[in-house]
């Protein structure tokens, strides 16, 4: 791992621990409803101030806590057109399988490109170091991921541009 | 009814809009001549006791931001563990609560690069402990 990665990570995980406090909690407007408060926000009290880490202006994780639920969103570094577009589509093919990743939001917040929705109720089945670990791990694999991608995508644009040239020589 | 005088003191009239400014403009000073003749832990102390705090301030509360900013970025990463340790629990979550406002505002005018913040807070976490960070998140005063 990267210098400059490790802090950012480790502040990530230092506020996400923190803001992973969460407790079951029933609406206060409408009877026998439970829902996320971050999602519904009908009551203002339950909601705490919302947290940014960020390492530079293109890579940047917002936390928003509340008192039964937790929303995670990251922006993921995109540095030119390929990147953007490789992000872009490897998000949404996540996104639309949201189900079976369990804490994932099926769509994410504007200015960030995937988000996380943590209930109490995940919290209360799955252990909440693992969660944490699982962010992080998220996070580590999706930049290695995307720059795998774009050098296998280069160096097939070569292969077949040099094959179609090659009965122009 | 001269027992009700004591109703119509006005307690935040020290501390109004017009006085927190004062405030925060004598403390910067008073920072960046600090900070000049190297005496890190001394504008630490001064500029984390008593911020400025709540509506109208936003002045103060800017110019207090970036004297803190002046802070972090003049001080070399060996010392900072020391000088977190010399801090009292409620300034290292005022600390805290800047390093978060700081890395919130990065990309759109921060003159601060992410990393020094985000050494800081990894030290800052060392010291005070994850209770720190909950404590910026729970506060409903802003920084």
């Amino acid at each position: 791992m990267s210098n400059t990665l490790r802090p950012y990570l480790n502040a990530v995980r230092a506020t996400l621990t923190a803001a992973l406090t969460l407790e079951n909690f029933s609406s206060q407007v409408v009877e026998r409803h439970n829902k996320p408060e971050i999602e519904a926000a009908t009551s203002p009290e339950v909601l705490l101030h919302p947290l940014i880490v960020s390492r530079n202006e293109s890579e940047r994780v917002l936390i928003e806590p509340s008192v039964n639920s937790l929303r995670l969103s990251i922006a993921i570094k995109q540095a030119d057109e390929i990147e953007k577009i490789l992000c872009h589509k490897f998000t949404r093919f996540m996104m639309m399988r949201a189900e079976g990743f369990v804490i994932l939001r099926r769509k994410p917040l504007p200015g960030y490109d995937i988000s996380f929705l943590i209930t109490n109720f995940h919290s209360e089945s799955m252990l909440k170091h693992k969660l944490v670990d699982f962010i992080i791990q998220f996070m580590e694999d999706v930049d290695k991921e995307i720059s795998e991608m774009k050098l296998s995508l280069n160096a097939r644009a070569r292969i077949v541009a040099e094959s179609y040239l090659a009965t122009f020589a | 009814m001269s027992e009700y005088a004591f109703r119509k003191i006005d307690i935040d009239a020290p501390r109004g809009p017009a006085g927190a400014l004062s405030d925060a403009k004598a403390k910067s000073g008073e920072v960046r001549g600090l900070v000049s003749k190297g005496d890190i832990a001394g504008a630490l102390n001064l500029i984390l006791t008593d911020p400025p705090y709540g509506d109208g301030v936003d002045e103060a509360k800017n110019l207090t931001s970036s004297a803190v900013l002046l802070i972090l970025n003049s001080t070399r990463t060996a010392e900072i563990p020391n000088h977190l340790k010399n801090l009292d629990p409620e300034q290292q979550d005022h600390l805290m609560a800047y390093l978060y406002k700081a890395m919130g505002t990065e990309g759109h005018g921060g003159d601060v690069s992410g990393s020094v913040l985000l050494t800081w807070h990894e030290k800052l976490t060392e010291v005070a402990g994850v209770g720190c960070i909950v404590r910026v998140m729970t506060d409903r005063r802003t920084l």
